[in-house]
């Protein structure tokens, strides 16, 4: 019945001139048309023609890159001179998944359209148009097919448009992908597809379809994130990856529309397109926010911020009979703390903007900052041992802020907690910083702000919500006991910090630096004899001079060349090198990357904890993981670019490389389990 | 008791897949163990001296019946009558399009006149996902060493017509012969084409 009525139909369209469609043709599971959007055309147009497809339910045809199997439609041309036609223009691909495989194709209504474009000084009053197409259509089993399509489509001095097929190119023309011309760039080094392409459109891009076939591994998770104004794409490469063309071009689909991008193939190799792990998409600045002031909670709990707490910790505990008193000390010791990181954050955006290859923690790479911190936490332990009162604010920075009382010596307190702390860039913090440095100022500014709001968050709370007051034990003897404890870890920070300025400038200049201790423990003493009124100005002058031998003392230390290399027979790991890293993961091995520095306690925990430990290097030699360390210790500019490259501007950084996977970051802070779990994890990944 | 029973044998689990990769061109091929139509058990460590063509196959897909037309059993009884072992692959499950009886297997061998080696059973799928195999037919060339040499496609036209064989690159025809003269094969990994094979 279907077919009488289309043979009539067919018969009325040749009265009229000739058909737009060439009628259904049917093959297994599927028929088709060739259809075109004009029943006349003149000399000089451009008309679109339709190959349209309509498949059972459950059958599909292919993308131009299949996927894992399957065979993209193809068609040939056979038209008169002057007359030519366009490559396919390919709808917004579906991914059919058939597990472990997945492949790109299109069920339904399905419309191929392709440009015929016809000479200005086409002279015949017909054009005959031949396609031959060659499709596969599958559904669990795959049939091949051919179909021989003609169409005549008349040629005269005014253009027809075919009214009856209006609706079926509409629909065309809503489900190709919008051609985008923006700038994007693809690289395929470190065993995947990563791409980064100028996005400024608002838009969540929520799966991409790489055109290129064999290029990545189908089934593999794609990686998908916005960073600003930039879009990061990652997908591991196709086991059968064997090369591809420098320009490729790639759709990307949002909830309701899908793009299509040009990707040009990256000519630095060496600068790498990366998306980490954590990114995964834009996150909103809130989150980042909180995220930033969670960061800086947690650095209260950092070794390296630890003595300073229990400092504050100790001279609020001393107000606490006075509630305005401990109110206002919070705030002023908030002050500080924000205040501190929001300079830090000025100084290290102006660095960067100035191309200083630097990075967070560069206070402490300089030795001579290292050997002031020493004098000043040696001074501070002996203060709170009784040797000399830094006034009654049990904390200060120096000389003149000696005599502050109550709000400045609360201040500078806060400022000392974050020159103590930027060193151990606590988990939250790494990411909140790496978000900071690509945002604008105000944004990094305000980051920066919330970081600081977060670690001097206990201390507010302290002073401002009675039933945290209500914890604090009631003053007594047991103060002074604990002022005293309190000096220890002070002693040690010291000593750490001795250990590391040893490490920067050698045995001779921590010798000297030792020297100059000495000088501030006399300087101590004797300002302190002074306070009990035993000393006079002789004294005074005397303890000024000794300080100023100790500043002088370091800098008269020689210069070291190079931090010494130690003995390689024990150690699992190998210095890193950016040409070593590419090396040997140009051969496929994995690789764990250890970014560390001496002064860095979070990451000397970590070692001691996690990767010196014998069941990761068991974990490292079954997998056969080359363990590379990077010393940050000294300022070292290959280490901070490659800081950067993950967003990250301190350390500990660990990535792990697993061939064919995109590197893998693991967490600031590692368990005894967490390297040989992720290698478990990783190498299970097909 | 049971929680960490289950913990263990998770882990276990984890570190058995752990130890199987993608296939890596030039590095050692992944052992298998796999019955064939007889009964007969073959592992690739019983080859050790002989190179080693895998061919997965499914005889219902076009792709493989284009090849049937006579250039696989050519390719067949040219490399097996130069020592070369050949494999022939089905990793249908059961239940699935492809997966056939060791009889009906034989019965295909001897109608299509095909001339492999033995033809395996991988109803589990675990040899086909550890060579990364996609499509049938899908080639791999492991040398005497039990070193993959080459893995993807038969030819360089992916298509089902018989007629585009002669016009095709021999890509798989290629690497064998390579790897027999001791060489190596350029290229030794090929885009594999056909039907998805039916884990």
């Amino acid at each position: 019945m279907r077919r009488v009525i289309f043979l009539l139909f067919y018969c009325s369209m040749l009265i009229s001139g000739h058909a737009a469609t060439t009628g259904w043709q049917t093959a297994k599971h599927l028929k088709a048309e060739l259809v075109s959007e004009y029943q006349q055309v003149t000399p000089g147009q451009t008309v679109r023609l339709a190959l349209h497809f309509v498949p059972d339910e459950h059958w599909h045809t292919y993308w131009q890159n299949p996927g894992d199997s399957g065979l993209a439609t193809s068609l040939s041309w056979q038209l008169p001179e002057g007359v030519t036609a366009g490559d396919i223009q390919w709808p917004t691909p579906h991914a059919i998944a058939i597990p472990p495989l997945v492949n790109y194709g299109f069920e339904g209504n399905t419309v191929l359209l392709s440009d015929l474009s016809i000479a200005a000084d086409y002279a015949s009053d017909t054009i005959d148009i031949q396609l031959q197409a060659d499709w596969l259509v599958c559904e669990e089993i795959c049939i091949p097919a051919e179909a021989q399509f003609s169409l005549t489509l008349s040629v005269a001095s005014n253009a027809l448009l075919a009214d009856e097929q209006s609706a079926l190119f509409r629909q065309a023309q809503q489900q190709l992908p919008q051609p985008l011309n923006i700038s994007g760039q693809f690289d395929t080094s470190g065993g995947a597809f990563s791409a980064v392409i100028d996005w400024q459109q608002p838009t969540d891009i929520t799966v991409f379809f790489v055109a290129a076939t064999e290029l990545v591994d189908h089934a593999a998770k794609q990686q998908i994130s916005q960073q600003g104004t930039q879009l990061l794409l990652q997908q591991p490469l196709n086991t059968y990856f064997s090369g591809v063309d420098d320009q490729i071009e790639l759709v990307l689909v949002s909830a309701d529309t899908a793009y299509s991008v040009q990707l040009t193939k990256s000519r630095q190799t060496a600068a790498e397109i990366l998306v980490t792990e954590g990114q995964q998409s834009s996150t909103a600045l809130w989150l980042i926010l909180l995220m930033a002031a969670a960061g800086g909670l947690i650095l209260n709990l950092m070794p390296c911020v630890f003595p300073v707490l229990s400092l504050k910790a100790l001279s609020i505990a001393a107000n606490s009979t006075q509630q305005a008193q401990q109110k206002r000390d919070a705030l002023f010791y908030s002050a500080g703390v924000v205040l501190s990181f929001v300079t830090l954050a000025l100084l290290l955006i102006m660095l960067r903007a100035a191309g200083a290859a630097i990075g967070w923690g560069f206070q402490l790479q300089s030795p001579y900052m290292v050997a002031l911190l020493v004098y000043l936490l040696f001074a501070l332990g002996l203060s709170l041992s009784g040797v000399v009162q830094f006034g009654l604010g049990l904390m200060n920075t120096g000389g003149a802020l000696t005599a502050a009382k109550g709000g400045k010596g609360s201040f500078f307190t806060g400022v000392l907690a974050v020159v103590v702390a930027s060193p151990c860039t606590a988990p939250f913090m790494g990411s909140a910083l790496g978000y900071a440095v690509t945002q604008s100022a105000p944004v990094a500014l305000l980051v920066f702000a919330a970081l600081g709001l977060g670690m001097a968050l206990p201390f507010l709370l302290l002073a401002f919500v009675p039933g945290f007051a209500r914890l604090l034990p009631k003053p007594g003897a047991w103060m002074d006991t604990l002022k005293q404890v309190l000096a220890y870890p002070l002693y040690l920070s010291a000593v750490w910090l001795l250990w590391v300025y040893g490490r920067q400038a050698g045995v001779d200049a921590q010798a000297l630096l030792l020297i100059g201790l000495v000088c501030v423990a006399a300087a101590c003493w004797l300002w302190g004899r002074k306070q009990l009124a035993q000393a006079g100005r002789v004294g005074a002058g005397f303890a000024l001079l000794l300080v100023l031998l100790a500043l002088v003392l370091p800098v008269l230390a020689p210069k070291q060349a190079a931090p010494q290399v130690q003995s390689s027979d024990t150690q699992h790991w190998q210095p890193w090198s950016a040409a070593t890293l590419k090396q040997l993961r140009e051969q496929g091995k994995p690789v764990l990357v250890n970014m560390t520095a001496d002064w860095c306690i979070t990451c000397l925990v970590n070692e001691r904890m996690a990767l010196n430990t014998d069941s990761s290097k068991a974990a490292l030699a079954l997998y056969d993981v080359t363990y590379l360390k990077g010393d940050w210790t000294l300022r070292d500019s290959a280490i901070t670019e490659y800081l950067r490259l993950y967003q990250r501007d301190g350390v500990p950084l660990y990535v792990l490389y697993w061939p064919g996977q995109p590197p893998q970051v693991l967490p600031q802070i590692l368990t005894p389990d967490t390297l040989p779990q992720t290698l478990a994890r990783l190498s299970s990944q097909p | 008791m049971k929680l960490r029973h289950l913990v263990l044998t998770a882990s276990a689990a984890l570190l058995s897949l752990g130890l199987s990769a993608a296939p890596q061109v030039g590095t050692a091929a992944p052992d298998f163990t796999v019955v064939d139509t007889k009964g007969n058990s073959h592992s690739l460590k019983d080859f050790a001296g002989k190179n080693v063509v895998l061919e997965w196959t499914n005889h219902d897909c076009p792709f493989v019946v284009k090849h049937y037309s006579g250039n696989m059993q050519a390719l067949q009884s040219d490399l097996t009558g130069q020592d070369v072992v050949w494999l022939t692959v089905i990793s249908s499950a059961p239940g699935k399009q492809g997966h056939v009886s060791p009889a009906k297997a034989d019965e295909l061998t001897a109608s299509r006149d095909a001339a492999p080696t033995a033809v395996v059973f991988d109803e589990s799928g675990v040899v086909g996902k550890a060579y990364d195999a996609k499509t049938t037919p899908h080639m791999y060339v492991i040398d005497k060493a039990g070193v993959l040499q080459y893995m993807g496609g038969i030819d360089s036209i992916p298509s089902a017509k018989v007629d585009d064989i002669s016009k095709a690159t021999p890509l798989f025809a290629n690497a064998a012969k390579a790897v027999l003269a001791g060489g190596k094969p350029d290229p030794a990994v090929t885009k594999p084409y056909g039907c998805s094979i039916k884990y």
